[in-house]
């Protein structure tokens, strides 16, 4: 096998290796040799390339005044900050949870009492069949209904949330019950009804908008 | 989103980055503003980076990067999880940039006959005296530098496969050519690649 011949064949073989005919031009000729060992150190190379550097803020700027001109975010007042590990303040107290679920609980009531006063019934065809698919807790079923009222489209989101969150719930209390001196497990739990509570008020902002 | 049953602790000192970037999803289906920014946090870098490579243009990278996100959150509702949420993004934006380098009528492979290079351009073929042997010496800043100098063809390819990652079956599908045009183009792209990287190494031996 020729140089001509080898280096006509190379680029369906850099990755497989080729032939034994290939092979053993390539092992035998030091010009197809080095050639080959470049094309591979150029490739290693790159793949160590690392992202060169971030954007200008205008463009992150850009991005959110279109999502606010298009309605596809929340207007900024109303957003429950996410810190950067995910994680809400571990500040909040049981009882301050269950003031803000008392409370979101009591806006969807007057939402609902003033959709069913404002709003046709028969204009939003919900029913509690629909709602209740799974037998989900009635405090989610209202939730889920008032959203529904004014964003039909939001409903099946906001059912699967609701059904995740619950798994979450009962997982972590599960392992609370089988490891009570944890904190990690009783931070879990913690965290699984904060995140309930937070699509609590994120459903109470749909419902009002 | 939440964690398995059993040893929290080690679930939660594991799988932190992803529990977060999955609850931001989550919540950005639902129109969490500050969702939407922590998942542009996230990865605005890379695929910032990506544009300005393939673009090679400052400018033109930052408007890709605004419309592949745009996209992004558009779309995000649709979302279901089959495949990381990082090889969603990166993929809508390669086909972003794509579509704005057809649209500019840059060549890129659908005619293999369009991307062979002008003689004085591209990458010769190796036959003869053995040369100095590269490998070794490839520093990344002169790599960065050689990638900017290939013509787009060239660069596109090389980006998406040695870069970016993605195979020859991958490439061809998005760029419309065949498996074997996009190894030959690769392979034409290192050869570039390799000519450039030696004459630069040149330069700076003859500067010394």
């Amino acid at each position: 096998m020729t140089c001509d011949e080898f280096q006509r064949v190379l680029p369906y073989i850099m990755e497989g290796g080729g032939s034994d005919a290939e092979q053993t031009h390539v092992q035998s000729c030091p010009h197809c040799s080095a050639l080959v060992e470049d094309l591979n150190s150029i490739a290693a190379q790159a793949r160590l390339m690392l992202p060169l550097r971030d954007p200008s803020p205008a463009v992150w700027s850009g991005i959110r005044d279109s999502l606010e001109r298009e309605g596809l975010v929340r207007p900024a007042g109303n957003v429950v900050r996410l810190r950067p590990d995910g994680l809400r303040p571990r500040s909040w107290s049981w009882a301050a949870m269950s003031a803000v679920a008392a409370l979101v609980l009591l806006s969807f009531a007057l939402v609902r009492y003033r959709n069913l006063l404002g709003t046709p019934p028969a204009a939003v065809p919900v029913t509690q069949a629909q709602v209740a698919p799974a037998a989900p807790l009635p405090a989610d079923q209202e939730v889920v209904l008032a959203v529904a009222e004014r964003n039909p489209d939001l409903r099946a989101t906001y059912e699967a949330g609701l059904r995740d969150v619950n798994d979450y719930i009962n997982s972590a209390q599960q392992t609370v019950d089988q490891n009570p001196d944890d904190p990690d497990a009783h931070e879990q739990l913690m965290q699984a009804y904060q995140q309930k509570a937070m699509l609590y008020d994120m459903a109470l902002t749909r419902a009002t908008q | 989103m939440r964690p398995s049953k059993g040893n929290l602790s080690q679930a939660k000192k594991t799988q932190a980055p992803e529990r977060s970037e999955a609850e931001a999803i989550a919540r950005a289906k639902l129109g969490d503003a500050e969702s939407f920014e922590a998942l542009y946090a996230m990865h605005k870098r890379r695929v910032y980076s990506l544009c300005l490579r393939m673009t090679g243009n400052t400018a033109e990278a930052e408007d890709l990067t605004q419309e592949a996100f745009l996209q992004l959150f558009r779309k995000i509702a649709t979302f279901r999880g089959e495949s990381a949420f990082s090889t969603w993004l990166h993929r809508l934006a390669v086909n972003v940039v794509l579509m704005h380098l057809r649209r500019k009528g840059l060549p890129l492979v659908s005619l293999e006959e369009t991307l062979e290079p002008q003689q004085e351009d591209g990458p010769r073929r190796d036959i003869g005296a053995p040369d100095n042997v590269l490998a070794g010496s490839i520093d990344r800043v002169n790599l960065e530098r050689a990638i900017s100098s290939l013509p787009p063809g060239y660069r596109v390819i090389f980006l998406l496969h040695d870069v970016e990652g993605y195979e020859h079956n991958e490439i061809a599908g998005m760029m419309g050519c065949s498996i074997g045009n996009s190894k030959s183009q690769l392979h034409k792209a290192r050869l570039k690649l390799r000519d450039l990287l030696k004459l630069s190494a040149g330069e700076r031996a003859a500067r010394r």
